[in-house]
């Protein structure tokens, strides 16, 4: 998964992997999609001390926007959609 | 004060401040108890053109503790809905406002009840559940003028509304009841009567209540009494410990709030930002820097701040603020047990004649309410209990009871005898009080009781 413009994440989306997206996710959609305890995180490095905040800004887009600091990224992937509301306790879209 | 403004975050969150709660039985109907949760605290009257109005992402409730485990078994729950009749005007109304569903009224809410029975302690229970008691009802407008409002008590009156299940509602602007030299207070405890005494002395003056002129957003609701106590009855014991409610007030804001563009969305649990019990508790006894985590606390959490009851900050200031008139209190050094009752416990039997309000021994900062005590009708008094008035604070607490002076006075020595009689308080706590009678405006002798609001047109300054 790759940060996006709004003109590019279409066609980056539609090449990616759901296994490459995932290596290059940032530990905060890693952690959402259950793999933290694959690539552990350093406590003291890094770590911001204001929360990250990830949610699902269109389930049928398939978009997330994860805030940290005053940035914010918004992705495109269905699967860390589908994991988010199934997380949340919802049925994922199709 | 009581609780305006009180803690540093809730300052910041106007629509979510819990600025008091009251409780009694309704001198007009003894068979009901009137609870009132006021909101939006020091309105300013002309406050236009979007004029003061509940949070529509904000859940105000009242609890009610029926079993003295000081958590809540009955729960009430408020929510806000705005709506618009016209996007195209500025205008808060387009002309005269006749009535609640009149079209020259634009900017309106409309709100429902829903009640929620815990059957655990479970002081969470805030995430929907229960019952839905009434949806879309009316608040009234803000009082604007006489070509505005022109009828504004038949709004008023027009907006109390009775639901099926034996509660009534009203939801909207009222006269701020409350009453304290703000001014004065906040200058270092300042007391313009005796402020020749203090330690920064200057002629002595008389006292100015800057709150009659302002107004506040008032959620009341009057139930039968037999639906709030533990087993259905309207106790006539004072003496029963069925008698005794524990009631509090609170607001609360979804965890998470997203912002995008003109959007704003809640998401997550509801967590509390504001809390109310007995008046002052926040403002005078806790401290600046655990403010902001009492208001997110409930009652049943407060064991951790039973140790700025037992030695409250304004007891040892008040010797200092005024030299020498405070002898015996400055070398009172036993925790307060007077303080711990009146605030934490309440006041078991046979300390006060005919009087008991204990709800058990778990601290907790609730009102308490002996429901089983009449109203008192015929020359109350508003010192309450300390004025020998069993049915005012801090027996409930009536929306005129001068609770400045009762608490001030309590602070100051006068409560300790009655759990520790060899103290004798100073003869300056007679010379403690709030000076301030309030006007009869600021009351009515119906439900909701808080006047009417003042309208902006005619008190344009504040």
């Amino acid at each position: 998964m790759e940060r996006l413009s709004r003109r590019s994440f279409v066609k980056i989306a539609g090449a990616a992997t759901g296994a490459a997206a995932l290596a290059s996710a940032p530990p905060i959609a890693r952690a959402a999609m259950g793999e933290e305890g694959a690539q552990p995180t350093e406590a003291t490095a890094g770590v911001p001390e204001e929360p990250v905040v990830a949610y699902v800004r269109d389930a049928q887009r398939g978009e997330v926007t994860v805030t940290s600091g005053t940035a914010e990224h918004t992705y495109r992937d269905r699967a860390l959609v589908q994991r988010l509301l199934r997380a949340a306790g919802r049925k994922g879209v199709s | 004060m009581s609780s305006h403004r009180e803690a540093p975050a809730i300052s910041q969150d106007p629509v979510a401040d819990n600025a008091d709660t009251y409780a009694f039985v309704s001198p007009d109907d003894p068979t009901t108890v009137t609870i009132i949760t006021n909101y939006v605290p020091l309105e300013g009257p002309p406050g236009g053109p979007n004029f003061f109005e509940f949070g529509d992402d904000v859940l105000y409730s009242i609890f009610i503790d029926n079993d003295g485990d000081t958590f809540p078994d009955i729960t009430y729950q408020f929510r806000f809905r705005t709506t618009l009749q016209n996007e195209d005007t500025f205008l808060y109304n387009t002309g005269p406002i006749g009535s609640l569903t009149d079209p020259n009224w634009n900017k309106r809410q409309l709100y429902s009840v829903r009640k929620i029975h815990s059957r655990h302690n479970d002081n969470h229970e805030r995430d929907g559940g229960g019952d839905v008691l009434a949806i879309n009802l009316a608040c009234p407008p803000c009082n604007i003028g006489p070509r505005s409002t022109p009828d504004y008590d038949d709004l008023a009156a027009a907006a109390v509304h009775r639901l099926p299940t034996g509660e009534t509602v009203f939801a909207g602007q009222r006269n701020d009841g409350f009453f304290v030299d703000l001014g004065a207070i906040f200058d270092l405890g300042d007391i313009r009567e005796i402020q020749n005494l203090h330690l920064i002395p200057s002629p002595a003056g008389e006292s100015v209540d800057p709150l009659k002129t302002l107004n506040i957003h008032t959620i009341a609701i009057k139930v039968p009494i037999s639906k709030l106590t533990r087993h259905g009855s309207r106790p006539s014991d004072p003496a029963s410990s069925d008698a005794v409610l524990g009631i509090w007030g609170g607001a609360s804001r979804r965890k998470v709030q997203v912002r995008d563009g003109h959007s704003v969305k809640g998401s997550g649990p509801w967590v509390q930002v504001s809390r109310l019990g007995n008046p002052l508790f926040n403002e005078v006894i806790v401290p600046v820097g655990d403010k902001d985590r009492w208001n997110a606390l409930d009652p049943s959490d407060d064991s951790s701040f039973e140790k700025y009851v037992n030695q409250p900050e304004l007891a040892k200031l008040l010797p200092v603020l005024y030299p020498g008139a405070f002898p015996n209190l400055a070398a009172y050094s036993k925790d307060r047990a007077d303080l711990h009752a009146i605030l934490l416990t309440g006041i078991p039997g046979g300390i006060v004649p005919g009087f008991q309000n204990l709800t058990g021994p778990k601290p907790a900062d609730m009102l308490r309410l002996n429901v089983a005590i009449p109203p008192t009708t015929k020359s109350p008094n508003a010192l309450g209990v300390v004025g020998g008035d069993l049915a005012g604070y801090p027996n409930g607490r009536r929306v005129f009871d001068d609770v400045v002076s009762i608490e001030l006075k309590a602070v100051a020595g006068a409560t300790i005898p009655l759990v520790d009689p060899t103290f004798t308080p100073d003869a300056a706590v007679g010379a403690v009080s709030s000076y301030l009678t309030p006007g009869a405006d600021r009351y009515q002798s119906m439900f909701p009781y808080l006047g009417t609001p003042h309208d902006g047109f005619d008190t344009p300054s504040s």
